[in-house]
């Protein structure tokens, strides 16, 4: 068998052949194709289209959020979703919890709020989520959601209102702010009022008092603190205290030798209960590093409550809180105290200059 | 005969040396050498300057001792390597200087192993043999897979078309590796010791079917090896090298002298003329026990 | 003899389009506001007869600005690693390549990263800045890897994959104390880069959208062209060339082109891991390994893959959303280390 051909006399498969070869299968792929293409041709279209019908177009009010971001915000506001729990909590104070439609898994107080819709964390909430609510306003903070989350709700065309007060005054003005563009101003008149007064009440009270040197610990391990450009470090300076930590950083991660070379004459944490158990401060004396300090030594520990974390009404409360006991020389009579849980009863604290605090110092 | 092989005898005219034995010269091997570069430890590698024709038909052997440059060569001849001075010509036109696919089209490289990394069925391996001939973005034709089974057929391993090639026997897998070559429909048939791995009954097989596929398919075949034996017994020529010389090249008789022979292989050998008129190699013993000679 | 046709090609592809309609229907239908199969049939209705204006706003936003998007983010990204995998399977002749593996998408998560950072400076050559550095980052890591993983001049299996297991950790390494001591940028977040997201589609610039859309199609055919010669590629090459392969030519185009697929999905995506190291091999299994079925079949399976992936991670824990390359690690790692043992066996 001869099997050499060159190629250029080599037989080639007939026309015909290779239609037959060729599939009816084609057609089918072909739909599938189609099909996949209409949908995505049909959406951008969709996305093309106008928003709403251009018939009636709700009116808006422009207004500049506290990031500087130019923000359209339909009125009358009718359904809030809030992304922060410090939002929450200021949106109960301001008697607007009708409107609120949706809040995240961390919005704990008041405890009714616990009852609404949730949308997810702070930092990833649900976008389906908060799509499905319709609100009209969604309200941020700077300091605990993500800029994508906020870009994400420009293009979909949902208003969004982000926060970011940098002292305790900001953090009234902010309070104010967000009443004017909800339309609640006339609640928030009162309630700001209260506020500085108390504010000025305690700074009366604390007087030209020396400001204890606190480290503020937001996490134990890894020891975090907090910058002096937050709204905290100004919340310890009404209290009568001043943070040993300088950076711009808002959230620095600290070493523990830092700490010690600082030598901060009080710990401060903050717990969700003010009278706190003892087991876990006599655990955390033994340890390396901070039973070198002077604070743990002496067991000048200040626990307050979690509000002063937030930039909401309560945060007044936890100042006056921490102020009692960082100088309770200042405050020797016992008058009913509203502790910042909203519990009150008459105090038995005496002005000693050593406190049996102990802390639940992870949170 | 079946179409394929009807329309393939018509293809080609009487004229081109009908009939047995070597045809007209095919490959020219003409003063070609080459150096490696150097790496730190290795010396200098040459092979120095080589000549030899080929013709069609004919089977040549480049005999050797190792590291006596004839993988060298091969290569050199493949055209994977450009001789460093002198010229290799395929059908006049020099094999370094074509194109990757008209070289595939007429030189066909037989490995030792295949290493495959995905496994892969006989008649898989047979058709990459085709790759030269493919026209882009398309698939192989029916001729394709005709010429593949053809080449199957053609080395008897028809049966193994379906077994996977990690599954098969070495010997198996020489010849299934033999037929994607001729897949290729080459002009020229290189083997780098091709018999290294099988046994004394396989390497014959093998040279045999050399022979006869040469005969049949008009192939000119180089076949690198240092088997004494089976060169003086399959091949038309034999070049033999010696550390990068090549000492003589001529037929098995003109080649096979006992003085080269023991320069180049360093061993007390002797020539015998066999009853076909090829010389046989016999390995002396230990010199100092026949001490009659 | 069962060689690859024409018709096996579009049988195949047929085959997978079909469970991609099926796959992106489902996606369309799940999520955490659960939309029921009537609703959604009559929205896409609409939609398909054009009364688009019709449907009810909420619908409109999550069906076309939060899943489609989406949807077809995940169908260029699967099929853009898979067929990078593919790529880098035959191009270091080994069955465990993938991007994410050999750290190739940690180079271009980091040369993307850079160009965020240095981005002030290079704001006049556009946005399409960061692909290109994520290509560049691609590019150089892959090369990396391939001369780390010669021993003796040669590739070796076993030294390669370790090499690129250094590498995508030291990157990952590096990536991570950027992300830490910059965090004060717009610098994505370091679980988008280094576990992949797939909310964010790429700005609606028209320029970049068909940059990122026409540079993965572009690669993809060029992979394809060579897709005949990695076959012979595979088996050595030596061999390859003799059969005709033009080695360095081809070598480099798969070079280019997969480093340009890890590049452009890394940088809109982040890193999603082993997509490119399952979804090759599974095809492999189902459709035979012979690359001009693969490239495309890869493809179409990666898009499968990575939209199931997705639509789990925002379904699973709902209404929280998990990384969608934590669940291409969690099916991957296994397989590969599977892979890994039957090679060893």
């Amino acid at each position: 068998m001869n099997f050499r051909q060159t190629n250029g006399e080599a037989r080639r498969s007939s026309p015909g052949e290779q239609a037959r070869a060729r599939p009816l299968v084609r057609p089918y792929t072909g739909f599938c194709t189609l099909a996949i293409v209409a949908l995505t041709a049909s959406g951008a279209r969709a996305q093309g289209a106008s928003p709403r019908p251009a018939a009636t177009a709700p009116p808006v009010q422009q207004i500049t959020d506290e990031i500087g971001r130019r923000v359209s915000v339909p009125q009358p506001v009718r359904r809030i979703v809030s992304l922060a729990p410090s939002l929450t909590e200021t949106l109960y104070a301001l008697a607007a919890q009708e409107r609120l439609a949706g809040v995240t898994d961390y919005c704990d107080y008041p405890p009714e709020a616990q009852a609404k819709p949730k949308v997810g964390g702070a930092v990833n909430p649900n976008l389906e989520q908060v799509v499905a609510l319709k609100p009209d306003l969604v309200l941020a903070t700077r300091s605990i959601n993500r800029r994508e989350t906020v870009q994400a709700l420009d293009r979909l065309g949902i208003a969004a209102y982000v926060t970011d007060p940098r002292s305790v005054e900001a953090v009234l003005a902010s309070i104010g702010r967000l009443a004017e563009v909800i339309g609640a101003r006339e609640a928030s008149e009162a309630l700001v009022a209260e506020l500085r007064t108390r504010l000025a009440e305690l700074k009366r009270q604390l007087g030209a008092r020396q400001p204890r040197r606190v480290l503020f610990v937001v996490w134990a391990e890894p020891l975090i603190s907090i910058g002096r450009e937050t709204f905290l470090a100004d919340a310890l300076r009404w209290a009568g205290a001043e943070s040993v930590v300088e950076t711009s950083q808002d959230w620095p991660r600290l070493s523990l030798e830092e700490v010690v070379r600082l030598q901060p004459d009080y710990l401060v944490f903050a717990s969700t209960h003010s009278q706190a158990e003892g087991q876990n401060f006599e655990a955390f004396r033994d340890r390396p590093g901070w039973r070198n300090l002077e604070a743990i030594r002496q067991r000048h520990i200040a626990v307050v409550s979690e509000a002063i974390n937030r930039p909401a009404p309560r945060l007044v409360d936890a100042i006056v809180e921490l102020a009692r006991q960082l100088h309770p020389e200042a405050f020797p009579e016992k008058p009913e105290t509203r502790n910042s849980n909203g519990e009150t009863g008459m105090s038995e604290k005496t002005a000693t200059p050593e406190r049996e605090e102990c802390c639940q110092c992870a949170r | 005969m079946s179409a394929a092989q009807a329309t393939a005898s018509r293809a080609h005219p009487a004229g081109e040396g009908a009939g047995w034995g070597p045809g007209e010269v095919r490959l020219n091997v003409e003063q070609a050498s080459y150096a490696y570069a150097g790496e730190r430890e290795a010396p200098l590698f040459t092979l120095e300057a080589t000549s030899f024709q080929a013709r069609q038909r004919e089977l040549v052997a480049i005999l050797g001792p190792n590291a006596s440059g004839k993988s060298t060569l091969l290569r050199l001849i493949s055209g994977a390597l450009a001789p460093l001075s002198g010229r290799v010509e395929l059908d006049g036109a020099e094999t370094n200087r074509l194109d990757p696919r008209t070289r595939a089209r007429r030189i066909a490289v037989v490995q030792q192993e295949s290493s495959l990394l995905f496994p892969a069925r006989a008649w898989e391996y047979v058709l990459q043999g085709r790759h030269p001939y493919r026209r882009a973005l398309r698939f192989e034709t029916a001729e394709d897979l005709a010429i593949a089974t053809n080449a199957l057929a053609q080395v008897g391993a028809e049966a193994l078309q379906d077994r996977w090639m990690d599954k098969i026997s070495g010997g198996e897998k020489q010849r299934v590796i033999l037929a994607r070559a001729l897949a290729q429909q080459p002009v020229l048939l290189l083997l780098d010791e091709p018999t290294l791995h099988l046994d004394i009954g396989a390497q014959v097989e093998l040279l045999q079917r050399l022979r006869q596929l040469a005969q049949e398919n008009r192939y000119t075949v180089v076949v690198v090896t240092h088997e004494l034996n089976l060169a003086a017994e399959f091949a038309d020529q034999v070049v033999l090298l010696h550390r990068g010389r090549s000492l003589r090249v001529g037929s098995p008789a003109e080649v096979y002298r006992q003085d080269l022979l023991e320069q180049v292989f360093e061993a007390p050998l002797e020539v015998e003329i066999g009853p076909a008129g090829r010389p046989r190699v016999i390995v002396q013993g230990n010199r100092s026990e026949d001490a009659g000679g | 003899m069962r060689p690859v046709t024409l018709k096996r090609l579009a049988w195949s592809c047929g085959l997978l389009l079909a469970v991609l309609l099926a796959v992106v229907l489902v996606a369309l239908k799940l999520g955490a506001v659960p939309l029921s199969v009537s609703d959604l049939a009559l929205n896409l209705g609409r939609v398909a007869i054009g009364r688009s204006a019709q449907l009810p706003s909420e619908y409109r936003l999550i069906i076309f600005e939060l899943r489609l998007p989406r949807i077809l983010l995940g169908i260029l990204v699967g099929a853009a690693l898979s067929v990078a995998g593919a790529g880098f399977q035959a191009l270091l002749r080994n069955p465990l390549a993938d991007p994410y593996v050999l750290g190739v998408s940690s180079g271009a998560a980091l040369g993307a990263i850079v160009s965020l950072v240095a981005a002030p400076h290079l704001t006049t050559l556009g946005p399409l800045v960061t692909p290109a550095a994520a290509f560049l980052g691609a590019a150089l890591t892959i090369a990396a890897v391939y001369l780390l993983g010669r021993r003796g001049g040669q590739l070796d299996g076993g030294t390669l994959l370790l090499a690129g297991i250094i590498t995508a950790s030291f990157l990952s390494a590096v990536i991570m104390f950027l992300m830490t001591t910059l965090s004060g940028r717009d610098l994505r977040g370091m679980a988008f880069w280094l576990m992949g997201d797939l909310s964010t589609p790429p700005p609606p610039s028209t320029l970049v959208r068909s940059v990122f859309v026409g540079g993965i199609l572009i690669a993809v055919g060029a992979i394809y062209t060579t897709a005949a010669d990695l076959n012979l590629l595979l088996t050595g090459e030596r061999e390859a060339m003799h059969l005709g392969v033009q080695v360095t030519r081809v070598k480099l185009v798969v070079y280019i082109a997969a480093s340009m697929l890890t590049g452009l999905a890394v940088s809109v995506s982040g890193a999603i891991g082993y997509v490119g190291l399952l979804v090759p091999h599974a095809m492999r299994l189902l459709f035979g390994p012979d690359y001009r079925l693969l490239i495309p079949t890869s493809a179409l399976g990666g898009a499968i893959a990575v939209v199931l992936a997705d639509t789990l991670a925002r379904t699973i824990a709902a209404p929280t959303e998990l990384p969608v390359g934590a669940m291409t690690a969690m099916a991957g790692a296994p397989v590969f280390i599977y892979l890994l043992r039957r090679r060893l066996r």
